[in-house]
């Protein structure tokens, strides 16, 4: 990921944040699971590793001081399992950046892969920024 | 796992009670640090008065249901449609019912299409969902 967060301002439609990988190691799902208050078995939760992409994103932008940003919808599909200890490369860009009066709205449009570069999952999150 | 799979089936419900410490965990867990899920003092200066728990913490516990109900099916399979109606809070009791709307037939494929509603204590809707799973 890149040093400097990009700002909501430079942020444009068609802009792709830097791709994260992470490594879904047994501690990572160990202290999801705890999060998350359930249960698990071999394979990745699939909603830890929409996590994981929702958090490369958050990591690299940064919002003016005393902003909020909410998660307005979700949308995902999955395609296949992923084995805990898998590495996963995440990759999410601005399909529609929306202002309506003091009302921001940002819908990002994510894709992870794994290390083969099999698609693992896909999905739309919209998210609203009150300024 | 359900053993049968038929129009209007509910699936078990779950309920959770969100608290503080539970968002924290979230929040180490996902690398979302947002303060207005961490930071008290922060998010008591918002319209929103406090801090609230991650949407994605609440749309995991449907995640939680579909898999109960589906398996690996769901995992590897699934699609799930989410809006986040209004903020869980530390404090909160969230009950998540969902129940199987329709079941429907294509190319020798069976899909199971699944609604969900998660209400807190007031009854406020925290969450609607809707999903869809291969079988």
């Amino acid at each position: 990921m890149s040093d400097k967060a990009i700002t909501y301002e430079e942020l444009s439609v068609g802009y792709k944040f830097p791709p994260a990988i992470y490594e879904l190691s047994a501690s990572l799902v160990s202290k999801y699971l705890k999060a998350v208050d359930s249960a698990g078995d071999e394979f990745v939760p699939p909603l830890a590793i929409t996590a994981c992409a929702i958090a490369a994103m958050t990591g690299s932008f940064s919002l003016p001081s005393g902003t909020i940003a909410i998660h307005a919808s979700q949308e995902l599909e999955f395609f296949k399992l992923v084995p805990i200890g898998a590495t996963i490369e995440c990759h999410i860009r601005v399909a529609q950046k929306i202002t309506r009066g003091k009302m921001g709205m940002l819908i990002l449009e994510l894709e992870v892969f794994d290390k083969g570069k099999e698609k693992v999952q896909s999905g739309r999150a919209t998210i609203a920024l009150p300024t | 796992m359900l053993t049968e799979i038929q129009e209007g089936k509910a699936l078990n419900p779950v309920v959770k009670h969100i608290t503080q410490e539970k968002i924290n965990l979230y929040a180490e867990a996902s690398g979302d640090f947002n303060p207005i899920h961490v930071d008290e003092s922060f998010a008591a200066k918002t319209p929103l008065g406090g801090t609230i728990a991650h949407g994605m913490l609440n749309l995991a516990y449907v995640s939680e249901m579909m898999t109960s109900a589906f398996g690996r099916g769901w995992s590897s399979e699934g699609k799930l449609r989410a809006k986040f109606k209004e903020p869980a809070r530390p404090g909160d009791t969230l009950t998540i019912n969902g129940k199987i709307g329709c079941v429907e037939q294509k190319d020798d494929v069976s899909y199971a299409n699944c609604s969900f509603e998660c209400r807190n204590q007031k009854g406020e809707t925290i969450v609607t969902a809707e999903a869809i799973v291969k079988f």
